[in-house]
């Protein structure tokens, strides 16, 4: 129980902001940071639980978002199913991911699942007649709760808020369950695991399946707050790496990590932007040359992450993560 | 364990000592804050800085004529890399900084989300150069927009290839084979699906080939050769500026035939990029651009004229160039109609203001870029009034040549004939 | 018919440069079991190499090429010191995420001092065309790919017949046993990682004639290369060269046939379809991709 503290005090103050503070921008960052915290939460579960590490996740969420905006606009249907037909096609494919996992390690899988979301991102962009291709979906605002147009950032941060405590739990749930040991055997020494008789493969694919459902559900809620799909942007390669970079650097394998990873990269982006705006702007790129190195010297030195490299000289036992 | 807690808390309390000393008021009288959303990092920086330039100067002469509603303009800049931070941006300056009206921001992926955002802080959004044709057509009261869009790039392309080239060319219109060439981003493709429509519907033009490509493709050779077995009159290319110059090299290399090349906008054919990189070898192809050399000023009205001249006289004293560049002209002359609306409607509350961008009526000629105004009711500037202007690549430039009453230019090769002999 | 001398053409050409670029990434891969996610940047920054060289000294990029060959090994023995030896027993993902987070930093490095706009490497010679038989082909092209073949076929003349060669391919068949052999199998990896960097660097540098520069160019080249490698099996230089005219075929036949909107989709298929059906590629050993190593 001591190891939530961090996690109820996070969850506290997130709920507590919007009856506090008014500032929309405030709250606006507050809500990109928890639904980024979850989309890298999502990651985790296949990424930091499993072992499956994916740079190609963009392709569920640009699923979600895609399934969201395309019901919204061409059928009027409500964005809530567009969530669960989004969630419900992620799944789907995570499935033939988790196919190809069985079959591929280490690199191999890597570059499959690059391929995977670039081949979702052209068809997106080329397939004019169905998703206006490179055009992007402008998703109309219509108010009220079943189509998700609300205007009051407050309620968008409850919102996020539930789906960032249900990732929470999720990953709270494979650190203490009895399939997350499993998992995690899985994870560490998949031969092992197998001949110990825990059902590898279906475990992988498991947790790829629910991966990419959780993150198709993170495009949607995006798409509905942002208010515009853009198909160059929700599968690009450079949004999948960012879920593993909030994932990464807050802890892969801890279940506040993507949280804290999130936050800290959008403080900083946001600071750094509003600070230098203007021509000296260039500048501002700074921040990506920060991510790339703290990621560099945090592979090196803290692999399992920044938060686990602190709490690692607190406690002695054995935690999930990439192994050493 | 208490290390990590005391390090998320005291993560949390320096954010809330950050949004506190920000929320200090920065109204300094005798200034009209307007935010500014561009994007100056990432891959679309290098247009994007134009246009805060051009931004810049015509805010500086603004400010020479009396500012706006009497006060000194003054921007505050928002960086919008991609469509998340743009949105974000766009409601940092709505909510932080107070602004009333945003102006941006260029790309067609990015204004969509700004203008939501706006919309939902009840804030003005000026677009002065994205294309999307649905910006203005999402019902939204708060959107206006001084160029054309998309569709309009199209229609002027179309009305040039039907006007002016079908009877330089001894053929008429719905005679002209037309192939159309084009990167797929959502430039390319407003673009071309818009010139695709009239092209075929209003003139009858036979579509010999058509074909989407990425633009950083490392090589056309392939979509040439197809070319070249449509045998095409007119080739509607619209490139990106890396795939403009590689198929000119590659199309040169081929011996691709064609009577004629029409772009439109201030990238590929109309960036110059192109000149850099063929000089006089680049002579030939169209651009749909606002004006360049040649453009004679007087032509226009006397008050356009005046804030024309004086617009490309601080061009050249901030850049050292003579001719402005489209992302100058485009961002300056949206902010310049601002300017005439803000002095019509004397208050930025957006009944006021919207009533009278829609009463305001000014024909071709009074504005920078010898624009007219006629906003419709979505708040898009009329394709009429939004004067532009064909412009062809001669002696390594981009020289103004259609409308033929607007400029002492006029438009060579045509047809193209032999690659070695436009000089 | 008459499109098919050009089109071959057109594929040769892109193959070879293809394949340099993925030879070293193949290197890499085979000796040290490390996928270079940030091969593409090294690439980019040949590509500066040669324009700055071209701008501010005045420098012809094919004499870049001999001068600057020194420059672009030791960043290549630079950036293993600094980058990959501390890694270089770590586990997969902790290699994938170093290479990862070196690619977003050079390029944003790149974005940062030189910007996002295009330049160019305008030679006198760029136009200039060679024909015969109802071929035409750039110069620049041709030099490129000339280059290519000299670095490919020295490359695998050193791997076959020079000492250090043989101990790289032992390095590459059992690391362990090779150590046990008295080999310096930190030596060896450096000098890997060096030389996977300077063909890529190469590459970039034949490149700036023919391609704009600008910092994200690496990108469009080596998904291309990753593609190759894999069909041609991580590892395997030969593999690597075919599949690369074999992947340069795929794209110039496809843009042909089917249409150039498709292309990347094309190859991008073949490549989901390898790694579903012989994921050890054509010519790697098979069940390489479930070990993993």
């Amino acid at each position: 129980m001591r190891a939530t503290w961090p996690a109820v005090t996070f969850f506290a103050v997130a709920a507590l902001a919007p009856v506090v503070v008014r500032d929309a921008f405030f709250l606006d960052g507050l809500i990109l940071i928890l639904l980024w915290g979850a989309a890298g939460a999502a990651w985790n579960v296949a990424g930091g639980y499993a072992g499956q590490v994916s740079l190609g996740h963009a392709a569920f969420f640009g699923l979600g978002a895609y399934s969201a905006a395309l019901l919204g606009t061409r059928w009027g249907i409500s964005p809530w199913i567009g969530l669960l037909v989004g969630a419900a096609l992620a799944t789907a494919f995570g499935f033939i991911l988790g196919f190809l996992s069985n079959r591929l390690r280490g690199p191999y899988f890597v570059l499959a699942t690059i391929a995977f979301s670039q081949v979702l991102l052209i068809v997106a962009s080329r397939w004019r007649g169905f998703t206006s291709g490179s055009e992007g979906i402008p998703v109309p605002f219509r108010p009220g709760f079943w189509t998700l147009g609300i205007v009051d950032k407050r309620v968008w941060v409850y919102l996020v808020l539930v789906l960032a405590a249900l990732l929470y739990l999720v990953q709270l749930y494979l650190e203490r369950s009895r399939r997350g040991y499993q998992l995690a055997a899985v994870r560490e020494d998949e031969d092992a695991a197998l001949s110990l008789g825990v059902p590898a493969r279906r475990l992988k694919v498991a947790a790829i399946a629910v991966s990419a459902a959780l993150t198709a559900i993170c495009g949607t809620l995006w798409t509905q707050y942002v208010g515009f799909v853009d198909p160059l942007y929700v599968f690009s390669v450079d949004l999948s790496v960012r879920f593993c970079l909030f994932a990464i650097l807050g802890g892969i394998g801890t279940p506040l990590g993507p949280f804290l990873g999130a936050a800290l990269i959008t403080i900083l982006e946001t600071s750094l932007r509003a600070r230098f705006g203007g021509i000296g702007a260039g500048l501002v790129g700074i921040y990506l040359i920060i991510y790339g190195v703290v990621l560099v010297v945090t592979m090196r030195f803290a692999p399992q992450g920044l938060l686990r490299w602190i709490g690692e000289h607190l406690r002695r036992r054995p935690q999930p993560g990439p192994a050493s | 364990m208490r290390h990590v807690k005391w390090a998320v808390v005291a993560g949390l309390v320096a954010l809330a000592v950050g949004v506190v000393g920000a929320l200090q008021a920065q109204q300094l009288s005798g200034e009209y804050k307007i935010g500014v959303l561009e994007p100056l990092t990432g891959n679309l920086a290098a247009e994007g800085k134009r246009h805060l330039e051009g931004y810049e100067i015509v805010r500086d002469l603004i400010n020479e004529r009396g500012g706006v509603m009497g006060k000194k303009l003054v921007f505050v800049v928002g960086d919008a890399v991609d469509p998340t931070v743009a949105a974000s941006e766009a409601t940092r300056l709505a909510t932080r900084e107070g602004v009333k009206i945003i102006t941006g921001t260029f790309s067609s992926t990015l204004c969509g989300a700004a203008s939501e955002a706006a919309a939902r802080q009840n804030v003005i959004y000026w677009e002065t150069s994205c294309v999307d044709p649905r910006l203005t057509k999402r019902g939204l009261k708060n959107v206006f927009r001084t160029e054309i869009d998309g569709t309009g790039f199209g229609w002027y392309n179309v009305e040039f290839i039907a006007k002016h080239l079908a009877h330089r060319l001894g053929k008429k219109p719905n005679e002209l084979r037309i192939a159309y060439l084009s990167e797929d981003s959502s430039y390319g493709q407003s673009v071309t699906e818009s010139a695709r429509q009239r092209a075929k519907q209003e003139f009858g033009m036979e579509e010999v080939a058509l074909e989407y490509y990425t633009f950083t493709t490392n090589d056309l050779t392939p979509v040439i050769l197809k070319l070249k077995n449509a045998n095409p009159d007119i080739l509607h290319h619209i490139a990106r500026n890396q795939d403009a110059i590689l198929f000119w090299r590659q199309a040169r290399e081929q011996n691709f035939q064609v009577k004629a090349v029409v772009h439109a906008g201030a990238t590929g054919y109309g960036s110059p990029d192109f000149g850099k990189a063929f000089g006089n070898d680049g002579n030939g192809p169209f651009a749909l651009l606002e004006p360049g050399p040649g453009f004679v000023i007087e032509k226009m009205r006397p008050e356009g004229q005046q804030i024309e001249r004086a617009f490309r006289q601080a061009v050249k004293a901030k850049t050292g160039s003579d001719v402005p560049t489209g992302g100058h002209q485009l961002a300056g002359g949206g902010l310049w109609l601002l300017k005439l609306v803000l002095d019509a409607a004397k208050s930025d509350d957006l009944d006021k203001f919207r009533a009278a961008v829609l009463a305001m009526d000014l024909p071709v000629g009074s504005a920078i870029n010898g624009w007219g105004v006629k906003f419709d009711e979505n708040g898009q500037n009329t394709n009429a009034r939004v004067q532009h202007y064909m412009l062809q690549w001669q002696g390594g430039q981009l020289v103004t040549v259609w409308p033929e009453e607007f400029t002492t230019n006029r438009a060579k090769w045509i047809p193209l004939g032999a690659w070695d002999q436009r000089k | 018919m008459h499109a098919i001398p050009q089109l071959l053409a057109s594929t040769i050409l892109l193959g070879g440069i293809y394949a340099l670029i993925a030879v070293g990434l193949t290197l890499i891969f085979g000796v040290m079991r490390i996928v270079n996610f940030a091969h593409g940047e090294f690439l980019m920054l040949g590509m500066y190499l040669a324009f700055w060289a071209f701008t501010l000294l005045g420098l012809d990029p094919y004499v870049t090429l001999v001068l600057g060959l020194p420059v672009i090994f030791g960043g290549g023995l630079l950036s293993y010191r600094l980058v990959m030896r501390p890694v270089i027993h770590a586990s997969h993902d902790v290699q994938v995420f170093t290479t990862v987070g070196l690619s977003i930093a050079l390029q944003a490095l790149a974005l940062v001092l030189w910007s996002a706009d295009s330049q160019f490497v305008r030679t006198g010679y760029y136009a200039v065309v060679v024909r015969f038989g109802g071929v035409a082909v750039n110069v620049a092209q041709l030099a490129a790919f000339t280059a290519a073949v000299l670095f490919t076929g020295g490359l695998f003349a050193f791997m076959r017949w020079s000492y250090t060669g043989k101990v790289m391919r032992a390095t590459a068949q059992d690391r362990h046993a090779a150590s046990l052999m008295g080999i310096d199998t930190g030596r060896v990896f450096a000098l890997t990682w060096a030389v996977g960097i300077t063909c890529v660097g190469v590459a970039g540098v034949v490149l700036a004639p023919i391609y704009p520069v600008y910092p994200s160019i690496g990108l469009q080249f080596v998904l291309i290369a990753y593609v190759a490698v894999v069909l041609g099996g991580l590892g395997d230089m030969v593999g690597a060269l075919i599949a690369s005219l074999l992947v340069a075929f795929v794209e110039v036949v496809g843009s042909y046939v089917i249409g150039t909107a498709w292309k990347e989709v094309l190859y991008l298929l073949l490549f989901i379809a390898i790694l579903v059906i012989r994921p050890a590629g054509l010519f790697g050993q098979r069940g390489a991709e479930v070990m993993g190593t």
